[in-house]
C-alpha cells in the first residue's frame, strides 16, 4: 500500500511554540513531525509520513477567521498531503474551532480527507461535526496516544476511501448526517418484529429519532410595558423591494436587519416578500399584515409600550434547517439583547 | 377468506411461436401481446421487449410494474379495472414467480419523474426488480389521447399482459402451492386469544395530487372522499388495490406483493393475531385530515380490537403527518404502532428526517432517503426510452428515488437511511 | 402551525390569524382588520406580562 503525505496542524502549546504568551502567533511550516505531530507519526507506522506540521497561535486563528485559515490552506497545499490531521484540541475552545475551520476547508478547497479530535464541549464539535471527522477525546491529554491513533485510523480510512462505520463503533461525533445502506431484511419485516417487541414491552431502537426539543426556559416576564422596548420579528419573508441583502427564498441562511425609525407605517411599494412557503399576496398588499407596525407604532404614541425598537429583523421560514434556525435565532436575540429590547413579538407564517 | 396461489417457478423468459411454459422457460408469442395491447384505440403503438437479470441493460421511464397473477375458475382479474366488479382474495390464482411486466410512460416529456431499473451493475442490486425477467411494454398515444386517458390506456395494458402471461401456467401442477387463510376478526379460536391483536393501516393515495375519473385504486374506485374503510388482506393481494398514477416509491407489483401483509401472515397464529387491513388516504386539508386520523383509530382500536398496528403511507411529507396523526390517535386508545416512513430531509441532516413529532410513536421504520444521489455505470442497452437512450445509456447520476424498487413505501425494500 | 410552536419549544404562543395573514384578514374592512391587528398585538404584550414556566398558548378570549 502506498505511504500516505500526511500534514498536522498544531496550535503555538502542541506545536512547541510555547503557552498562551505565544497565542498570537503567526502559521509557520516545520518539516517532518514536531510536538504532539510525532504521536502522529507513530500512530502512523509505515501508512504514512508527516511530511510537515503546519502550526499558528490560537488568537491569531481567532481574530482573522477566514484570512488566518486561507494562509494556512496554503501552507497545507504546499505540502500537497494525501491527509490532513488537524489536532487533537481536546477543550481548547479556540484550538478546536480553528482544527474544525482549517479541516473544513482543506477538504472543499483541495478535496483533500482532513480528520481532528476534541472533546465534546469543544465549540468546534457543534460548529464543524457535519463537515468534518472529529472523533471523540476526553478533556486533556491523559489518554492521547491511544486518541490518537484512533483519529490516525479513521484519517487513514478516508484517506484510503474505505467506509466509515457508525459513530459508535469508529469513535467520531455523530454527524446527524443520513446514508443509505442496504440491510438484510426489508422495512416490512424490521416493522412487524418492531411492533412485537414493543408489544411485548421490549425496548425497540426507532430508526428515525424523534426531533427533541430541549425545552427553553422561559424568559422572566416583562414587568412594566409602559417602560419596555419592544422588537419585531418575523420568519415570513419580509424584505425591502429589490431584497439587497439576498435573504433566500427557501431554506434561509442570512435575515435581514430593517430600520423602522420615524416610520408610522410600512409602505408596501418599499417592500416585498420571497418567502415561498405560503400565498404572499396579502402580506404584499400590506406588510402590515405580517408585521403590525402601524398598531405597534400607535401603542407606543398612546403609552402602552414604552419604545417600539427601530430595526425589524426578518427571514424566510420555508426549509429552513434547525441548524441555521436556531443560529439565526441566537443572533439575533443577541443584537436585541445588546439593544436593550425586553420583548419580543416573533410574527410566524 | 381462503386464497390460494399457485405459484410456477420460472427461469427464463424468451419469444416463441406459443405463450407456453415449458418446464420453468416461459416462452412468450409477442406478436400476439402486442396485439392485446394495440386493442385500445387509446394506444397506437405497443412494443415488448425482454429484460433479463444479469444484462447490461437498463429500462428507462418506468411508470409502474406488475406482477403476472391470473384467476381461475371463472374469478375476476383486477375487479373493476380490467375484470368485473367482484370479490378479490378467495378461490384459487395463478402467479409466475420471478417474472415481472415493466410498464414505461412513452408520453411524458420532462422525465424526472420517471424511473430507471439496472438490470446488473451496483443499481441491480438495490432493486427487486434486477432479479425478475422483465417483459418491458413500452406504448404510445393514439391521436387525440390525453394524459389521463395515456395512463389508464398504458396501466390496463400492463394489467392485461399480467393475466396472459400468468395465464401460460394455465391449471398445470404448480411448483409451490401457497394458502392463506384467515378468519373474520371475531372469529378467534380459544387457543388463539391471548395473542396480541394487529392491524394494519394501508394508506393507499395521498390528495397530494387528486386522482383522475379513470385512475382506479380501490376495487377501480378513485376514492376522491374516501373515509377509512376495512378490507380483507386476502383482498389486497389478489387485486382489489392498485397502486395510482403518481405513486412515487411505490408499484403495483409490491402491493400484490405486500411484504407487512405476507410479514403479518407470516406470525400470524404464532406471536399474533392479524385482524384486518384499514384503507386510509392522506387528505389535504386539516379538518379532513383530523377526521380520517379519528375514525381510522376508531376502526383499529374499537372495531377490530387491535392490541398493535403498523402504518404506511404513499406519497410525499404531508402523508407523514396524516399517518402519524392516526397513529398518535391509535396510541392514545392504547394501541401499540410502528410506522414506515420515508426520510424526509432536505440537506441530508438527520434533524429534518421527520416532519412530525407526536408522543407513543417511538417506533420507527425508514426506507432510505429519496433525495440522496448514486451514480450508476454505463450500459449495453437502454429499454424502454429510445429518446433518452443518449443521456441514459453512459454513467448516470441519480437519486434513489429514480431508482424503480430501491424505496418501495409499503416496506418491500431493504434501503435504510443510517444516521451517521 | 400552533403544534409546531409548542413542539420546538416557544413559551409564549399567541395563534393569529392565519397563515396568510397571520396579523389582519383581506376579507375585512380596513378598519375593521386593523383593529383585528391591534387585539392580536395586545394580546401579544398580555403574554409578554404573564408568567409562564412551559409553552403556554394564549387563545382569544
Amino acid at each position: 500500500m502506498q505511504t500516505l503525505r500526511v500534514v498536522c496542524y498544531l496550535n503555538q502549546f502542541f506545536g512547541q511554540l510555547g503557552g498562551e504568551e505565544k497565542a498570537g502567533v503567526g502559521p509557520d511550516v516545520v518539516p517532518g513531525a514536531v510536538g504532539a505531530a510525532r504521536a502522529v507519526q507513530q500512530a502512523l507506522g509505515d501508512a504514512g509520513t508527516v511530511v510537515a506540521t503546519v502550526r499558528c497561535g490560537d488568537n491569531y486563528v481567532a481574530e482573522r477567521d477566514a484570512t488566518a485559515i486561507a494562509e494556512l490552506v496554503s501552507l497545507v497545499t504546499a505540502q500537497r498531503p494525501d491527509l490532513l490531521v488537524a489536532g487533537p484540541a481536546f477543550q481548547a475552545g479556540r484550538y478546536g474551532v480553528a482544527c474544525g475551520a482549517l479541516c473544513a476547508a482543506v477538504q472543499t478547497q483541495l478535496g483533500v480527507p482532513a480528520v481532528s479530535g476534541m472533546h465534546e464541549e469543544n465549540p468546534g464539535v457543534d460548529l464543524y461535526r457535519r463537515q468534518v471527522y472529529i472523533a471523540q477525546t476526553g478533556g486533556d491529554t491523559a489518554r492521547m496516544l491511544d486518541e490518537v491513533r484512533r483519529i490516525v485510523g479513521l484519517g487513514l480510512k478516508l484517506a484510503r476511501k474505505e467506509p466509515i462505520g457508525s459513530p459508535a463503533a469508529e469513535g467520531y461525533f455523530a454527524r446527524g448526517l443520513t446514508h443509505n445502506v442496504l440491510t438484510e431484511s426489508n422495512a416490512a419485516q424490521r416493522a412487524t418484529a418492531m411492533l412485537l417487541a414493543k408489544l411485548a414491552g421490549a425496548p425497540v431502537t426507532s430508526e428515525v429519532p424523534l426531533p427533541t426539543f430541549a425545552p427553553v426556559p422561559a424568559p422572566a416576564r416583562v414587568q412594566d410595558m409602559r417602560r419596555a422596548t419592544i422588537a419585531l420579528v418575523t420568519d415570513g419573508g419580509l424584505v425591502p423591494r429589490g431584497n439587497p441583502d439576498g435573504i433566500e427564498a427557501l431554506a434561509a441562511t442570512r435575515y435581514g436587519a430593517y430600520e423602522i425609525a420615524g416610520l408610522t407605517e410600512l409602505d408596501p411599494t418599499q417592500y416585498d416578500n420571497v418567502h415561498r412557503g405560503y400565498d404572499t399576496t396579502y402580506v404584499k398588499q400590506d406588510p402590515h399584515r405580517l408585521v403590525p407596525v402601524d398598531v405597534a407604532r400607535e401603542l407606543e404614541q398612546a403609552g402602552a409600550v414604552g419604545k417600539l425598537h427601530e430595526v425589524v429583523y426578518s427571514t424566510t421560514g420555508v426549509a429552513t434547517t434547525l441548524a441555521h434556525s436556531q443560529r439565526m435565532g441566537r443572533e439575533i436575540a443577541a443584537k436585541l439583547k445588546a439593544a436593550g429590547v425586553n420583548g419580543v413579538i416573533l410574527t410566524s407564517t | 377468506m381462503r386464497l390460494t396461489l399457485q405459484w410456477s417457478q420460472v427461469n427464463a423468459v424468451r419469444a416463441g411461436a406459443v405463450t407456453r411454459l415449458v418446464g420453468q422457460d416461459l416462452e412468450v408469442n409477442l406478436e400476439e401481446l402486442q396485439a392485446l395491447g394495440e386493442a385500445d384505440p387509446r394506444l397506437q403503438r405497443v412494443r415488448l421487449d425482454l429484460a433479463h437479470p444479469g444484462e447490461s441493460c437498463r429500462i428507462g421511464r418506468v411508470f409502474d410494474v406488475m406482477a403476472p397473477r391470473a384467476k381461475l375458475d371463472g374469478g375476476e382479474d383486477f375487479p373493476g379495472v380490467l375484470g368485473a366488479l367482484a370479490r378479490a382474495g378467495s378461490g384459487r390464482t395463478v402467479a409466475l414467480a420471478n417474472v415481472a411486466v415493466v410498464v414505461t410512460d412513452q408520453q411524458l416529456q420532462s422525465t424526472g419523474t420517471l424511473a430507471l431499473i439496472d438490470m446488473a451493475g451496483p443499481g441491480a442490486a438495490l432493486t427487486e426488480f434486477a432479479r425478475t425477467h422483465n417483459v418491458v411494454l413500452s406504448a404510445w398515444p393514439g391521436a387525440g389521447t390525453g394524459r389521463s386517458e395515456y395512463l389508464a390506456a398504458i396501466r390496463l395494458a400492463g394489467l392485461k399482459a399480467a393475466v396472459y402471461l400468468a395465464r401460460a401456467a394455465g391449471d398445470r401442477p404448480p411448483d409451490h402451492v401457497e394458502v392463506l387463510d384467515l378468519p373474520a376478526p371475531t372469529r378467534v379460536p380459544p387457543a388463539a386469544q391471548h395473542l396480541p391483536r394487529v392491524a394494519y393501516v394501508f394508506q393507499i393515495h395521498s390528495h397530494q395530487r387528486p386522482t383522475g375519473v379513470d385512475e382506479g385504486i380501490l376495487y377501480g374506485d378513485p376514492i376522491r372522499r374516501m373515509l377509512p374503510t376495512l378490507v380483507h388482506p386476502n383482498e389486497v393481494l389478489d387485486g382489489a388495490v392498485m397502486r395510482g398514477f403518481m405513486g412515487r416509491n411505490a408499484t403495483t407489483y409490491a402491493i400484490q406483493n405486500h411484504p407487512i401483509i405476507r410479514a403479518l401472515y407470516a406470525q400470524h397464529g404464532q406471536t399474533l393475531w392479524f385482524v384486518g387491513v384499514v384503507l386510509t388516504v392522506a387528505q389535504a386539508t386539516e379538518p379532513e385530515r383530523v377526521r380520517s386520523a379519528s375514525m381510522a383509530a376508531g376502526l383499529v382500536a374499537e372495531v377490530l380490537g387491535a392490541d398493535g398496528a403498523v402504518f404506511t403511507k404513499i406519497g410525499g411529507g404531508a402523508p407523514h403527518v396524516d399517518m402519524a396523526q392516526a397513529a398518535a390517535q391509535c396510541e392514545a386508545l392504547g394501541v401499540k404502532t410502528t410506522l414506515i416512513v420515508e426520510d424526509m430531509s432536505t440537506d441530508g441532516s438527520s434533524e429534518g428526517m421527520l416532519l412530525f413529532n407526536f408522543p407513543g410513536l417511538d417506533a420507527l421504520v425508514n426506507v432510505g432517503s429519496s433525495q440522496e444521489v448514486l451514480t450508476l455505470p454505463a450500459v449495453a442497452r437502454v429499454l424502454g426510452a429510445d429518446d433518452l437512450a443518449p443521456t441514459i445509456q453512459g454513467e448516470v447520476s441519480t437519486s434513489y428515488t429514480g431508482l424503480c424498487g430501491a424505496i418501495e413505501q409499503t416496506g418491500a425494500s431493504r434501503l435504510v437511511a443510517l444516521i451517521q | 402551525m400552533t403544534p409546531v410552536a409548542v413542539m420546538v419549544g416557544a413559551n409564549r404562543i399567541v395563534p393569529a390569524a392565519g397563515i396568510i395573514h397571520p396579523m389582519g384578514n383581506a376579507e375585512l374592512a380596513p378598519a375593521e382588520e386593523k383593529a383585528l391587528r391591534r387585539r392580536i398585538v395586545e394580546r401579544a404584550l398580555q403574554a409578554l406580562q404573564a408568567d409562564v414556566a412551559q409553552p403556554t398558548v394564549f387563545k382569544a378570549p
